[in-house]
Order: structure tokens, then C-alpha cells, then sequence
């Protein structure tokens, strides 16, 4: 894991923002929130805008462009924002600010929010590929065995048969989910042809595990089972059911 | 030519003509693209080209700063040479029932006249009409003159073949120019629209703030006509404020005291001047009318303390008079589900 130095605390006032290009090679948000700071990714994940030049309370930070806004503490989309912000973990010893870049399975859209034991035991299934540009995660037919967490990188899904094939979306954020018919019932198939249009490193792990570690941790399981009935409304919604 | 895009859940297909903007395409057909002025300088429409040929009527788009890389375009401004295939990274949904779908349409500018020194209000008869929600506002072409420019309407019908408009005067803008210059020629014109989400709807039941700069009170002109339409301050409270820099600035006031009189007290205009104070003789002509001085932002901010729980804001005028706004309803924990704005940047 990546600790980088990112700046003194003396930098940011109360209630203040600012961001800082690292040698992580992304911008990093540093928010001053009175208590404690926060890291998060500098760019809004809607159209790459410069999260400091918007707006913060001490407690929602709002992109100016469109009016996202996150939760400080959380990094949790709220309001009129479609998908949270990349939280990294902070460290602020002696004045000085230090963050630790967060595992995939940490801010996935999917896990995020259970329980410290059910990540640490899914981060125990969890195999960590990379897979070069064109390669082949899954075709259709294949056995829906695997649940994938994207950690960096594109994937992209192509729906159909033989030729007549159509694209089906794609995957281009840390921690967003696919493979998700490995936790369904009675699926035991892709529907969906899975590729990487660039280098690719991706979180996998096997769905029925996955189920197991669940159904010991019920309040985490009720909480993954709702945040996965979200992500495929997110898919399937039309607009205004945001 | 047949366009294929590719968004992050799914792909949309539709078909372009030769002359078509590929964003004007896709919105026809139903596709909520991405978009928010419509006239190359947000970059909310910014797309990737995979494959295939297009055309870019306009290279120095000042939206094209928000492009990172050269296989970038922005849909407003391109049109397909060939088939081609494009990705955005956004989710891209059909279109709701009910929502106005946008269509291009003939029209010619009339009866244009000076509201003050640099704003005028103009009419275009439009060929076919269209139908448009308050607020919204079209894209205005006019051959010869490069670029689009957008346009709130003032009026609100339904199968409006007519729409209303009030224009400011762009030192050096070509169209502006050549408006000033002989209001009265009839000029042709290409508009495409309705655009814009910043839109009233009766059905929202609640309190309504309008804030505006200059032109941008077009269309809050509209949202109010509707609302006054439908006896809509009767029941739910609306207040203006309308910012212009001084006295001769000042437009729409005979406009504004017949809507006073028309809704009753529930609606409340403020007439703001940032660098001037309202002349006693104004003030006794407008009588309904509230006059003030300052910022508008700032102003709305003290008059509306205390108020802005669960109203409705729309906010229209010049980008940082809009951000000023803006800041003044986040900083009173306003939600952004109930701000509204159009963003001509």
C-alpha cells in the first residue's frame, strides 16, 4: 500500500479545501472538516471538475459545475450526485498529512459500509489479476462463477449471439462491480461477454464464498443485498428515478 | 449516416443527416444526451470518437478546453461524415413520456425593438410550432454567422408559433450586430429546442424564487406566466428579484406591476440595482413594485431569510451572478434538488 506525504495541516483552514497533484499520480482532496480531515479524489467523478473550486460547509461538499454533493465523512453521494467520491485513508501525524490509497473492495459501490470482519474476510477470497488490454474476462455461456471488482482500468460488456452482438455498457471506475450474476440464484450462465479495453486490474472472487460470508453477517449482507438491488436499478433506470 | 453510442449502461442508436449536429440528432430521437448550453461552451456534451468521420463546425469552441484528448469532440458542435461510433461516459437513458423531445425549425425574427440601450425583445414566427416547458430555452442559428446561440423564451403557450425573447447585446457578436443595427429587417433563422431542465411545472406545489441578471429574466418571465396561467400564486408564495446594474438598465417593469396586480400579494417582485437607487418617479409608477440596492444574490439572501426551506429556486443570469446565487442558497442549507439553472458559461 502507498503512503504519501500530501501537505502540512496548517495548509487547509477550518472548513476549508484544497487539492494537491501526488506522486500517486491522481489529485488528492484534502477537506478540513474542524475535527478531522478527510482525503478524497481531487476531480468530480460527473466531468473531471476540479472538486476545490466548489463549495464546502464543513459537512457536504458540493461540485460548483453541477451540483453534486458528497457526504465529508463518507464520501456518499448526496442529493443530485450519481456515484460517491474515492475515499483514501488519512493519516495526520506531527502537523503533517500522509494518505494511504484504499483497496477496491473497501470503496466498492457494493461492500462499502459493512462491517471491518466481512472485509476482511472477503479481502481472504479475493484474487488480485491483471489482464492486458483485449483479453477476454468471461464470454457468454461461460459459468457465472466470480463476482469482479474493477480496481483500474476498463472493462466493457457486449449483449447477444454469434454476430449480432451490441455493446452493453462499460466499467471505468475504482470499485465498481460486475460478474454480479454469481450471487444470483438459478444464473449459472454469462449473459454477457466481458473485456478489457485497457490494462486492467480487477478484484475476483468466487459468488458462492462470497454468499457464505453473507449469511454469518446478516446486518452486512442485508446492507450488500441493497446497495446490488440499487447498482442494477442504477443500470436499468430511467431518468428521474435517481 | 448511422450513429452508434456507446454509454456507460448501455448503447443508443440513431440516425444523423449530413447537416445535423450529432447532439441535435440524438436528442430528436429520444436520447437524453448530455448537454447544458447547447452552444460550445460548457463541454457537458464531450464525447469520444471510435470509429468513423465527423465534421467540427467550430475548432475554436471555447468548450473544448474541458477536452483531454484528441480523439475528443463536443456532439454540439460536430456532425457525422460517415457512420460512426462514439462513446460517452455518462449514463444515457430514453427520454420520460411527457417531456417536450426537441425538433429543428424554420423561423424569421420580427418586430424587434430596444427594451433598453443594449437589451432588446424580438419575436420568431416559427414555420411549424412547437411545443416547450417554462423555462426552457432554444438554440438560434442564423446562416452566415457561426455558432448558435441560446435563447430563453419569454412567453408561454402550448403549440407555440411564436416565441418571445429578450437578447442582450454582445459588443462585437456578430448577430447582435447586425440586430442593433436594423432592428426591423426580418432575418431567417434555424432554431432547434426546447432545451434546458430548469423547468416549472405546476405539479411541483410548492413555494417558487426566481433570481435573475439582465436577460436572464427571460425566463423566469416564462415560469411566471405559466404559474400566473394556472392561478398558481393564489395558493403557493413566488418571489423576484431581478438584478440590473442601474436605472436605465431597468426593463419589464410595466411587465412585472401588471403580473403583481394579475397574481395578488402572494407574489413579490424586488427590482434590484447594484450601482444605482430606484428615482422617486419609478418608484411611484410601480407602485406593487419593491425597489433595493445591492448584489442580487444578496439581496434575495436578506429578504428571503428564514424563508428558504422547501421553496423551489431558479436561477438564470450572468455565470458568476448565477454562482453567487448559488453559494447564498447552499450556504442557507438549501437542497440541490431544489435549485434550477441553466448554465450558459
Amino acid at each position: 500500500m502507498n503512503r504519501v506525504r500530501i501537505c502540512s495541516a496548517s495548509e487547509i483552514p477550518t472548513n476549508g479545501m484544497k487539492t494537491y497533484d501526488t506522486s500517486l499520480g491522481i489529485k488528492v482532496l484534502i477537506a478540513n472538516a474542524g475535527d478531522s480531515y478527510f482525503a478524497y479524489q481531487g476531480l468530480c467523478p460527473h466531468q473531471d471538475v476540479c472538486l476545490d473550486e466548489g463549495f464546502f460547509d464543513g459537512s457536504t461538499l458540493t461540485c460548483h459545475q453541477h451540483l453534486w454533493q458528497w457526504d465529508i465523512a463518507t464520501g456518499a453521494a448526496v442529493g443530485l450526485a450519481e456515484a460517491p467520491l474515492e475515499r483514501y485513508e488519512l493519516a495526520h501525524e506531527d502537523g503533517e498529512i500522509f494518505v494511504l490509497q484504499s483497496s477496491a473492495l473497501k470503496v466498492s459501490e457494493m461492500f462499502k459500509g459493512t462491517s471491518d470482519s466481512v472485509i476482511a474476510r472477503l479481502d481472504a477470497l479475493t484474487r488480485r489479476e491483471e489482464h492486458e488490454s483485449l483479453s477476454i474476462l468471461y464470454s457468454i455461456g461461460d459459468p457465472a462463477d466470480d463476482l469482479y471488482i474493477l480496481e483500474s482500468g476498463r472493462v466493457e460488456f457486449l449483449i447477444g449471439r454469434g454476430d449480432r452482438t451490441g455493446p452493453a455498457g462499460f466499467m471505468l471506475r475504482k470499485g465498481e462491480v460486475f460478474g454480479w450474476a454469481a450471487l444470483l440464484e438459478d444464473q449459472p450462465r454469462r449473459i454477457a461477454k466481458a473485456a478489457c479495453l485497457e490494462k486492467a486490474i480487477v478484484l475476483r472472487m468466487n459468488g458462492a464464498e462470497v454468499l457464505k460470508v453473507l449469511a454469518d453477517e446478516p446486518g452486512s449482507g442485508y446492507l450488500v443485498m441493497r446497495q446490488l438491488s440499487m447498482l442494477i436499478a442504477k443500470h436499468l433506470g430511467s431518468q428521474g428515478d435517481k | 449516416m448511422k450513429i452508434q453510442l456507446n454509454a456507460r449502461n448501455r448503447a443508443h442508436y440513431f440516425d444523423a443527416e449530413v447537416a445535423d449536429k450529432i447532439l441535435h440528432a440524438g436528442l430528436s430521437s429520444g436520447i437524453t444526451l448530455p448537454y447544458e448550453c447547447g452552444s460550445g461552451t460548457c463541454g457537458t456534451c464531450k464525447a469520444r470518437l471510435l470509429s468513423g468521420e465527423i465534421a467540427d463546425a467550430w475548432p475554436e469552441a471555447p468548450g473544448r478546453r474541458y477536452l483531454k484528448n484528441p480523439d475528443e469532440f463536443l456532439m454540439c458542435q460536430c456532425a457525422a461524415r460517415t457512420d460512426i461510433s462514439v462513446e460517452v461516459s455518462t449514463f444515457v437513458q430514453d427520454v420520460d413520456p411527457g417531456v417536450c423531445v426537441p425538433a429543428a425549425v424554420k423561423g424569421r425574427i420580427r418586430d424587434a425593438t430596444l427594451l433598453t440601450h443594449d437589451v432588446m425583445q424580438l419575436y420568431i414566427d416559427l414555420q411549424s410550432p412547437i411545443e416547450f416547458d417554462a423555462g426552457q430555452f432554444v438554440l438560434v442559428e442564423v446562416a452566415g454567422v457561426p455558432g448558435s446561440r441560446g435563447w430563453s423564451m419569454v412567453n408561454f403557450d402550448r403549440a407555440a408559433s411564436t416565441l418571445r425573447f429578450v437578447v442582450k447585446r454582445k459588443p462585437g457578436g456578430a448577430l447582435s450586430d447586425r440586430l442593433f443595427a436594423n432592428p426591423t429587417a426580418g432575418i431567417e433563422v434555424d432554431v432547434f429546442g426546447p432545451l434546458g431542465s430548469a423547468t416549472f411545472f405546476p405539479s411541483l406545489a410548492t413555494n417558487i424564487l426566481c433570481i435573475a441578471g439582465g436577460s436572464g429574466i427571460a425566463g423566469m418571465m416564462s415560469i411566471l406566466e405559466r404559474a400566473a396561467d394556472e392561478n398558481y400564486f393564489a395558493e403557493y408564495d413566488g418571489d423576484v428579484f431581478f438584478g440590473v446594474r442601474s436605472m436605465k438598465d431597468a426593463f419589464f417593469l410595466d411587465e412585472f406591476s401588471r403580473l403583481r396586480e394579475r397574481c395578488g400579494e402572494r407574489l413579490r417582485v424586488t427590482i434590484v440595482f447594484s450601482e444605482d437607487r430606484a428615482s422617486a418617479s419609478t418608484q411611484i409608477d410601480h407602485p406593487l413594485l419593491s425597489f433595493d440596492t445591492g448584489f442580487v444574490h444578496e439581496v434575495a439572501g436578506r429578504h428571503m431569510q428564514g424563508r428558504l426551506q422547501g421553496m423551489r429556486a431558479y436561477l438564470a443570469g450572468p455565470p458568476p451572478a448565477v454562482d453567487a446565487s448559488v453559494r447564498m442558497l447552499l450556504m442557507s442549507r438549501v437542497s440541490t434538488a431544489n435549485i434550477r439553472y441553466d448554465k450558459f458559461s
